[in-house]
């Protein structure tokens, strides 16, 4: 199947499944929108799963479906260009699945991946805690080994997506007496159990997408342990590496809609006329097509994926470019944009605006990539 | 659904292998002459002698190594290596700040090489007589803005006699042919080949700012010229454009190079009994610089894959690298200044001569402003 023939294929199947049944989950879920149509979402998520769109390039045998690297990223492209709903099973098909086709034993993927490829499983990631924010090596969350299963206790924050998931990819602190990368474990945790409380954190937006997860003696089977025991670190470092470049230019396109509705909001009430305003909104232009150009030259030399460095480079760069074109949208506005509706509702710049402070934070922060890409990159001392 | 190939298709432009292997070799051969005739502390020498440049090293790179043939097609004489072979020769020049007039001359042969067949002739020349050219755009009170373009072409066919004149000509104290933009009597705009050595040609060679490019004045009084490229095409803005890719692509070298450089100080330089790059501080301004590199370069690669396959988008590719890479420049030389401390501010160390040519490639062929308002009407913002 040539490239345009496969772009022919998701770009009509996305056009017929967004005008049919899904129409009105069109444009929700995205960044700051979490907290949009979660069912109608959670459906669309089977839709994919049964139409073979998630699980791109890989095995068959777990119901993924054989896909160049190339077509991965049309797939990507087309989702964006459709304003398809955020994807509630983000983590499970970019974070998780990589992690158990690289680590997890045959049984494991048997049992797990067929659950995120039918879009029936959504997973959320337990890796941060109170005092392991940047510094993941913090965790304190303790498993217990009992007989054949884990006992946790302990409790995670920032949790995305905690209180719609399935299952929890936890990291653990299984050997007591560790301290910091030794002694940890990579469980996969049943989230519908007695043992676990889900609290939503409101966000400055007024919306919530993220929770504190409290574990208190919740069970994990000891054969849902991913990679031996002690050694959760490297699968969990293994996991961050999967920030995959492939759905790097499929996010671009949203930026790119995003820069075009601020531009046009700019022509429309003058403010293009502005000659700040118009630098900062051509600035705004330039860096989206900097970082374009770094995507295709990355994709173009990496074959399978982004390394951790160059996944960092990437975010540093998309996260202040966003963060950036967040408040412009908003001083393009001017004044008006002061304006909520009632229960503070929030348009899109103003939710632009206001969630795009996370952009920079989660995910590792602005600080924590710079230290990366000067340590790892430029090989300066520590 | 047939089954896929698991390999990576190859990105639209890219190089045969046995076209980037010719490339590669051409880039290492370079990188040896100059990495021992022309490292930082011969531009130190050259910048401050009377020529300001190194007359030799010209001839070795253009009569002895052929390099400005490298691109001229094989049935007029040259090599006719792609686009990219020098490409690559100006990145390395660019690296190390080599003054000179090779950067500008294979700006101005990648130029006529894309005005099609009526530049055949000169190219021809380029090979045949080793010919070094240069480009003249700029006017006083127009700058690089075509539109304003005021020198005046008089005459038909082959004959031509050009009044008016060019200022921050770069490279045309080595030039044996100018390629000078100008306005025929109906109004038609042209780039036209002239000899420098004629009566009608006065050249005056200024200090500069930035003492790695000597800029000069080009005074034209009927001299005579012939056309380069066709009437009613778009000769002019080819000739601005590929003046930009050659800024563009030195500057996004030697904004890596200047980075490397820095980075390297860093790690040996110690106060408080510690390396200074182990402060915080310092190592996220770099890795902010670093960030902005990897950005130039791509956009400069992107730039480099545009004018080999002849895209559309080259006016606004070439506006748009130029603008980041001489930007990144800018603010890497800046701070290499900075974070070399004392001995960054001193003429001896090599800090000046990026921050310098930095601002000059910023400033020449249109300044940010001007390019970023270019960009902005070419992408239809």
């Amino acid at each position: 199947m040539s490239d345009e023939q496969f772009r022919a294929e998701i770009r009509g199947w996305l056009h017929e499944a967004l005008s049919g049944p899904f129409a009105g989950a069109v444009g929700t879920g995205g960044e700051g929108r979490e907290h949009e149509a979660h069912e109608l979402r959670r459906e669309w998520e089977r839709h994919l799963g049964r139409a073979g769109w998630i699980g791109l390039g890989w095995p068959s045998e777990y119901g993924g479906r054989p896909a160049t690297l190339a077509q991965q990223v049309i797939y990507h492209e087309e989702y964006a260009r459709a304003a398809a709903p955020g994807r509630l099973g983000h983590m499970s098909e970019q974070l998780l699945g990589p992690t158990l086709l690289a680590f997890g034993t045959p049984e494991q993927k048997a049992r797990f991946l067929p659950g995120i490829t039918s879009g029936e499983d959504i997973w959320c990631q337990g890796y941060s805690e109170p005092d392991a924010g940047s510094d993941l090596a913090g965790v304190r969350t303790r498993a217990e080994r009992r007989g054949d299963s884990y006992v946790i206790t302990g409790q995670k924050v920032w949790t995305s997506l905690a209180h719609l998931a399935d299952w929890c990819f936890v990291l653990c602190r299984t050997d007591p007496g560790s301290t910091r990368h030794a002694g940890l474990s990579y469980l996969l945790v049943p989230m519908h159990q007695p043992g676990i409380t889900v609290r939503p954190i409101t966000q400055l937006t007024g919306t919530s997408e993220f929770n504190e997860v409290f574990f208190d003696g919740a069970v994990a089977a000891v054969e849902h342990r991913v990679g031996a025991e002690g050694e959760g670190w490297k699968v969990a470092m293994g996991t961050l590496g999967f920030e995959r470049g492939v759905s790097t230019l499929g996010q671009q396109i949203g930026f790119r809609r995003r820069l075009d509705a601020v531009i046009a909001r700019a022509h429309e009430n003058g403010a293009w006329q502005e000659p700040a305003l118009r630098d900062r909104l051509v600035e705004a232009y330039i860096g989206l097509e900097v970082m374009r150009h770094s995507a295709v030259r990355l994709l173009a030399s990496a074959g399978a994926g982004l390394s951790g460095l160059e996944a960092s480079i990437s975010k540093l760069q998309w996260a202040t470019w966003n963060r950036s074109l967040g408040e412009l949208a908003v001083d393009v506005e001017g004044a008006g944009a002061l304006l909520t509706g009632p229960g503070y509702e929030l348009d899109d710049a103003q939710t632009h605006f206001l969630f795009s402070r996370a952009n920079t934070i989660y995910g590792g922060s602005n600080e924590i990539q710079r230290n990366i890409i000067a340590e790892r990159l430029l090989g300066l001392p520590r | 659904m047939t089954h896929a190939s698991a390999d990576p298709q190859p990105v639209a432009g890219t190089l045969r292998p046995e076209a980037a292997e010719e490339v590669a070799q051409i880039r290492a051969s370079i990188v040896e002459v100059l990495d021992e005739q022309a490292d930082l502390r011969r531009t130190h020498e050259l910048m401050v002698g009377a020529q300001g440049h190194d007359p030799r090293l010209h001839e070795l790179l253009t009569a002895e190594l052929g390099l400005l043939g490298l691109v001229v097609p094989e049935h007029l004489g040259g090599l006719g290596l792609d686009v990219s072979a020098a490409t690559a020769v100006i990145e390395e020049l660019g690296a190390r700040l080599v003054p000179g007039a090779l950067a500008t001359s294979l700006a101005a042969v990648l130029a006529a090489r894309a005005l099609g067949p009526s530049a055949e002739p000169l190219l021809a020349r380029v090979v045949d007589e080793q010919l070094t050219l240069a480009s003249a755009l700029a006017e006083d009170g127009a700058g690089w803005d075509l539109e304003r373009t005021a020198t005046r072409a008089t005459g038909t066919g082959d004959e031509w006699a050009l009044t008016g004149t060019k200022t921050l000509v770069a490279g045309v104290e080595a030039a044996r042919v100018v390629l000078v933009t100008a306005r025929d009597a109906g109004g038609g705009l042209g780039v036209y080949a002239v000899d420098p050595t004629d009566a009608g040609v006065d050249v005056r060679t200024h200090m500069t700012l930035d003492q790695t490019r000597r800029l000069s004045t080009v005074h034209l009084r009927e001299a005579a010229a012939t056309r380069v490229d066709a009437p009613g095409g778009e000769g002019p803005r080819v000739l601005l454009d590929h003046v930009r890719a050659m800024l563009a692509l030195e500057s996004a070298a030697a904004a890596r190079a200047c980075l490397d450089r820095t980075v390297e100080y860093l790690k040996v330089r110690e106060q408080f009994g510690r390396p200074i790059g182990s402060f915080q501080a310092l190592k996220h301004r770099c890795a902010d610089l670093a960030v902005a590199v990897a950005g130039a370069r791509a956009t400069a690669d992107h730039l480099v894959t545009t004018l080999r396959t002849g895209s559309a988008t080259r006016s606004h590719d070439a506006a748009l690298a130029k603008l980041v890479c001489t930007d990144t420049l800018m603010a890497v030389a800046a701070e290499a200044i900075q974070l070399h401390g004392g001995i960054g501010f001193t003429f001896e160390h090599d800090a000046h001569l990026f921050f310098k040519r930095g601002k000059s490639a910023q400033l020449l062929a249109g300044s940010p402003a001007t390019v970023r308002a270019e960009v902005a009407a070419l992408a239809g913002l």
